[in-house]
């Protein structure tokens, strides 16, 4: 209760990696800072944020199991066909032919990169709000 | 990524979703990651006549993780701390933590924009919650002397003026 302003205003990503926040307007006009380049940063819980190797066992189970969810949606691969839609909302860049794709349960698209981001932190689609794991249980159940 | 600040990107947007109600720029032409808005107290509250100025912080994760929003003129509301943090569930990060009262579709989702921001945050001017106040001085006044409410709030309107 009331306590929003209690918040860390630090960032512990931008701890971890040694960066401060001067450097970001370069970062900013390129991609995307390629993560899988580094050792992955994993957010077990909001404002939490550690290194895959820092991770406490309780973290890491946690963790698999929603990597182990995620692998199973959909993937694929933009051909153009309009039907997968042509924006991806969360970086809100259009769709270009070759980039990966994911499909959740509720029909709606992303980049594979974006949303796989996304659905570590949380497991609802960005768009209609929809509990992914809800609907993946579902489509279980049908099977 | 899609922070990025070409000249007129805010004005870009506004064009396509017209929002009235705030103009938009960045604190320092050299850092996209920090925005200086500019909120105009909504019509037919104690805040109307006011311009506010507030700062919008965006982590480098944006938008994956919100950003955090100052006020940096004075204001005296429920959601907003006395340092001026806004504190709104969509301004919240997703998951199990303290704002667990919080259902994921009123919290952070990586579709918000700066409007949708500052929608929120104009209607939350309008219409205080008082369930989890940030400034609970302000929360206690405003259910129980809401005259003297809307005086502290006429004294922030006449700064924000005097500033401008
Ligand atoms: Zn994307
Ligand atoms: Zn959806």
């Amino acid at each position: 209760m009331g306590n929003c302003f209690k918040t860390p205003s630090t960032d512990d990503i931008s701890l971890l990696r040694g960066h401060d926040n001067q450097d970001g307007a370069e970062q900013a006009l390129g991609p995307p800072p390629p993560y899988q380049e580094r050792v992955p940063v994993y957010h077990p819980s909001p404002n939490v944020s550690r290194l895959a190797n820092q991770l406490s066992e309780e973290e890491q189970i946690k963790i698999a199991k929603r990597l182990g969810l995620i692998s199973h949606l959909p993937v694929g691969v933009y051909d153009g066909s309009s039907k997968k839609g042509k924006e991806c909302v969360i970086c809100m860049n259009e769709f270009i032919l070759g980039e990966s794709l994911r499909f959740l349960p509720c029909m709606h698209t992303y980049h594979r990169d974006c949303i796989d981001d996304w659905l570590m932190r949380s497991f609802t689609c960005p768009s209609c709000m929809e509990p992914v794991d809800a609907a993946l249980l579902s489509t279980y159940e049908t099977n | 990524m899609r922070l990025i600040w070409s000249s007129g990107y805010v004005e870009l947007k506004l064009n396509k979703n017209p929002v009235e109600g705030f103009s938009a720029g960045l604190v320092d032409d050299d850092d996209i990651f920090k925005w200086e808005v500019m909120i105009y107290g909504p019509q037919d509250t104690p805040y109307e006549g006011g311009y506010f100025k507030a700062h919008l912080n965006f982590p480098k994760e944006y938008p994956q993780k919100p950003p955090k929003m100052i006020f940096m003129s004075p204001m005296w509301h429920p959601n907003i701390g006395e340092d001026g943090n806004v504190c709104i569930s969509i301004l919240h990060e997703p998951g199990d933590d303290k704002y667990g009262y919080e259902t994921a579709a009123e919290r952070w989702l990586p579709v918000h924009t700066v409007e949708t921001i500052l929608l929120s945050v104009i209607s939350m001017l309008a219409d205080p919650n008082d369930e989890s106040p940030a400034n609970v001085d302000a929360a206690k006044m405003w259910r129980e002397e809401p005259a003297e409410f809307r005086r502290r709030i006429t004294q922030c309107v006449r700064k924000s003026q005097d500033d401008l």
